[in-house]
């Protein structure tokens, strides 16, 4: 019986290696000679890993590896955060890429739709960004990772800067499993300022000579707040967040959340809630929440990723943010999704469509977004076992039968809209277009966001749903029609029902909660325009050019 | 810096407010009456074939009261009704507030513009009361009324609006207002990206807004965001002597034809900044109102009350 041979993946590197060799000087290869340098090294059927998520893309590297001649690199299977850039979806125009397991597609979300249904693409998987990671290490570790960094030295240490994001997670599947890391850095500089990735994981860097891009995805223009998101904002936090004493938070994206943010120092303030809510947060640098963090609300911010024009704001802030030696935020997406999931006692997001039981989905049936990180932030984690305020009484509220000690706590998972979102269309279905969907592509699962057994509490302008103390799936049912409005789903209300529920306190109208609707004013608003949050920021944030009227 | 509420009618944002609250915070308190109120349901004849749906007093608010003690005529915009649009009611309301000024004794109309010009579903009326609020407003200026526009609101002033603020004594702008004929996504279908990026705002409040308008002459004078700093700088307006004959409008062609020849081969705002003698105009967009005001009262240049 011959020896075995445990060495092949080592040999395999190697071999690639020296198929680049006459590409790089060093580790530095010259961005002519980028796609030459993905032929030599991709072979045929890898896994490649295409750095890019909801904010910021390995943009050269995306550019040149849909430029590769498809008789050398074909059929490649991509495991990527994100599908944002049109090239991400060329390469399988092209047939350079076969395979896809990914999290999130915003801007793509129509193309990759059409290319689904056409069989374009050969679809693994739609993921959480957790669970996506959690695959590198396990079934769908990368052979080679194409990443974006913003400096390296000559020896490939990486600086990646306040957008550190995805890249420790992507580096640390791929470099100690025998694949091949390429970076394009903004930057070859003499000595980086903070080593973020060490040089003996990188083989390639390629310096791109301008920055890779980044989206401001989580800058909302409080300019743009209305009157109704700032009612649901109000019921929000004296329905929830002052009700269960929420300390630990994530806030999604969206204009509801945003308005929450600003009304922290103004109507939250006066409730005489400062100190005892909102303290310490997973959540981007949003931009909204300067005059809390200015006004002394917030104790620490843990990110996935930085904000565009907040990077000066954040450096001056070092007590509330992560940063490195250098002064700048350090983020973490697979740190900041963990922190969210297990340290976070709530998550608050919005939707497109709520079902009767609750479940939510951002899927329309011409429109494909992905999940993005808000199915980890918005579920009770089973792994749970510390406890805390907000934690216990959920679960008491979900469970009064159980003796105390050996009963689970709850995290409460909390969606908020109007009754009539975007278009005037109606947010709560009777049956969501994810269902359609996964019946036209043969899903085995529908693309569901947010699960009904993991949803708390539905906040619209016409209340609060308190879905913990739903006993039954009729109650749950009449609960989530209570707080409906005039849809389609609220006019088919059971009135004796839902005013049964209400005297119990499942659902609590703005009256219940002493909220007259009439307050609800965009004076309330601690800042009202994108120029506000500059002033409360002492002149430091620098907001992005579409985003300013001066 | 605390958290304001904003409850004192002085310090009222212009931007964030309704054109009803703008009136009644700009005019004396508690003096101003409304002619053909909502209540009176003159709506638009029009919307309805389109099922839109319409406004009481279709996005147009006409009235009289007191600024400063003197009786005056008012007229406001209703920036979030259809974006401000001029249509038929809307147009008439004012024309015949123009009219009316003539056989009242008033000296002094105000108009409050927050408009994205002409309304597409009646397009053939809203151009037509554009023509007549155009002369009724010549004809009240030939009679030696005052007719100031105030422009500082989420539409600005487009479109036929702009065309009507260029026909008025004086105009007031803040830094949100934005004054143009043809709006930015306009000239971007039209003429290219390349010449004209709607979606870079900063570009667009650059050479629109309320800073470069104040600073070529386009407006007369410069508020700060508040109801407050408006009624400042109308009263302010309303000191100077009002002209309107053949020597003031000669001049005033012979300011634009001089304006066009210094700056018109300029190929952004700043650079006409530098040309006016400002040492940092890129300090400009960021700069606070009471320094902005004295750098514009310094280059400014002559003011001859054409429009």
């Amino acid at each position: 019986m011959s020896k075995p041979d445990w060495g092949t993946e080592r040999a395999a590197r190697g071999e690639r290696l020296a198929a680049a060799g006459s590409l790089a000087k060093g580790k530095i290869v010259d961005s002519a000679d980028v796609t030459a340098l993905l032929e030599a090294v991709i072979r045929p059927g890898d896994r490649v890993c295409l750095e890019g998520d909801n904010q910021k893309q390995a943009d050269l590297l995306a550019v040149a590896l849909a430029g590769v001649d498809r008789t050398k690199v074909f059929d490649l299977h991509m495991v990527q955060s994100g599908v944002v850039l049109p090239e991400h979806l060329d390469v399988f125009e092209t047939g350079v890429a076969k395979r896809l397991d990914y999290a999130y597609s915003g801007p793509q979300a129509a193309r990759i739709a059409r290319m689904l249904f056409g069989g374009k693409i050969e679809l693994g998987a739609v993921h959480t960004y957790l669970e996506l990671f959690a695959r590198y290490f396990i079934d769908l570790t990368p052979n080679v990772a194409l990443i974006a960094a913003v400096s390296a030295d000559r020896d490939g240490n990486l600086y990646t800067g306040p957008n550190t994001e995805d890249t420790p997670t992507v580096v640390e599947a791929t470099a100690f499993k025998s694949g091949i890391v390429i970076a394009q850095v903004n930057a070859i500089v003499d000595k980086v300022p903070r080593v973020d990735i060490p040089g003996d994981r990188v083989n390639f860097i390629v310096e791109a000579g301008k920055p890779f891009y980044v989206e401001p995805l989580f800058t909302r223009d409080p300019g743009a707040i209305t009157e109704m998101q700032i009612l649901t904002a109000m019921l929000a936090i004296k329905g929830i967040y002052a009700e269960y004493g929420v300390k630990r938070l994530n806030h999604g994206i969206g204009f509801s959340t945003a308005a929450i943010e600003l009304l922290l120092p103004t109507f939250a303030e006066k409730l005489g809630l400062k100190g005892k809510i909102a303290t310490h947060w997973a959540l981007n640098p949003h931009p909204t929440l300067i005059p809390a963090i200015e006004s002394g609300w917030v104790t620490q911010i843990h990110s996935f990723g930085s904000e565009v024009g907040m990077d000066d704001y954040i450096a001056a802030r070092s007590d509330v943010y992560f940063t490195g030696a250098d002064g700048s935020l350090r983020s973490n997406r697979a740190f900041c999704q963990t922190a969210g999931l297990y340290a976070c006692d709530m998550f608050i997001g919005s939707t497109l469509q709520i079902d009767l039981q609750g479940n939510s989905s951002t899927v329309t049936t011409s429109r494909i977004a992905g999940f993005g990180g808000a199915p980890n932030m918005g579920s009770d984690p089973r792994g749970r076992r510390h406890a805390s305020a907000p934690w216990l009484k959920a679960g008491e509220e979900a469970d009064p039968d159980s003796p105390a000690a050996l009963r689970r706590g709850r995290k409460l998972v909390v969606q908020i809209g109007e009754t009539f979102g975007d278009g005037n269309v109606p947010m709560f279905v009777e049956h969501l277009d994810a269902l359609v969907l996964a019946e036209k592509l043969s899903l085995d699962l529908a693309p569901v966001m947010i699960y009904a057994d993991d949803v708390t509490h539905i906040v619209t302008e016409e209340g609060v749903a308190n879905l913990l103390l739903c006993r039954d799936k009729d109650e749950r049912e009449q609960a989530v029609r209570g707080v409906a409005g005039y849809t389609d789903v609220g006019r088919g209300r059971d009135a004796k029902m839902v005013q049964r529920l209400r005297e119990r306190g499942v659902i609590r109208r703005p009256e219940d909660l002493g909220v007259d609707p009439l307050d609800a004013d965009r004076s309330l608003l601690a800042a009202k325009s994108i120029k506000d949050l500059v002033r409360w920021s002492g002149g430091l944030y620098a907001p992005p050019s579409k985003f300013r009227n001066w | 810096m605390t958290a304001p509420f904003l409850n004192d009618p002085a310090a009222v944002s212009w931007y964030e407010a309704s054109a009803r609250k703008r009136v009644v915070t700009l005019l004396d308190p508690g003096s101003f009456l409304e002619f053909i109120g909502p209540e009176q349901r003159e709506m638009s004849p029009h919307l309805g074939i389109f099922d839109l749906p319409k406004q009481f007093d279709d996005g147009m608010i006409v009235g009289h009261g007191t600024l400063r003690s003197e009786k005056i005529f008012v007229a406001a915009q209703e920036g979030r009704f259809m974006g401000g649009a001029f249509g038929e009611v809307h147009g008439a309301k004012l024309t015949g507030l123009l009219r009316a000024a003539l056989k009242a004794d008033i000296q002094t109309v105000l108009i409050l513009f927050d408009t994205g010009g002409v309304r597409l579903q009646e397009a053939n009326a809203g151009e037509l009361a554009i023509a007549e609020i155009m002369r009724a407003l010549l004809e009240a200026r030939a009679a030696g009324i005052r007719v100031v526009g105030l422009v500082g609101g989420r539409a600005g002033c487009y479109g036929g609006g702009g065309l009507i603020s260029g026909c008025c004594s004086a105009l007031v702008v803040s830094e949100q207002g934005r004054i143009s004929v043809s709006g930015p996504e306009v000239i971007e279908t039209n003429k290219g990206v390349e010449e004209f990026d709607s979606k870079d705002r900063a570009l667009v409040w650059r050479t629109m807004g309320g800073k470069n308008r104040r600073l070529i002459g386009v407006a007369d004078a410069f508020a700060d965001d508040t109801v407050g700093s408006f009624r400042d700088a109308t009263l302010a307006l309303l000191e100077q002597p009002g002209r309107f004959d053949l020597d003031t409008l000669q001049a005033e062609q012979t300011r634009l034809e001089v304006r066009l020849e210094r700056f018109g081969h300029c190929a952004d705002a700043a650079e006409i900044w530098t040309a006016l003698g400002i040492e940092d105009a890129s300090a400009i967009p960021a700069m606070a109102a009471e320094d902005f005001v004295a750098i514009a009262d310094r280059v400014q240049e002559a003011s001859h009350d054409a429009r």
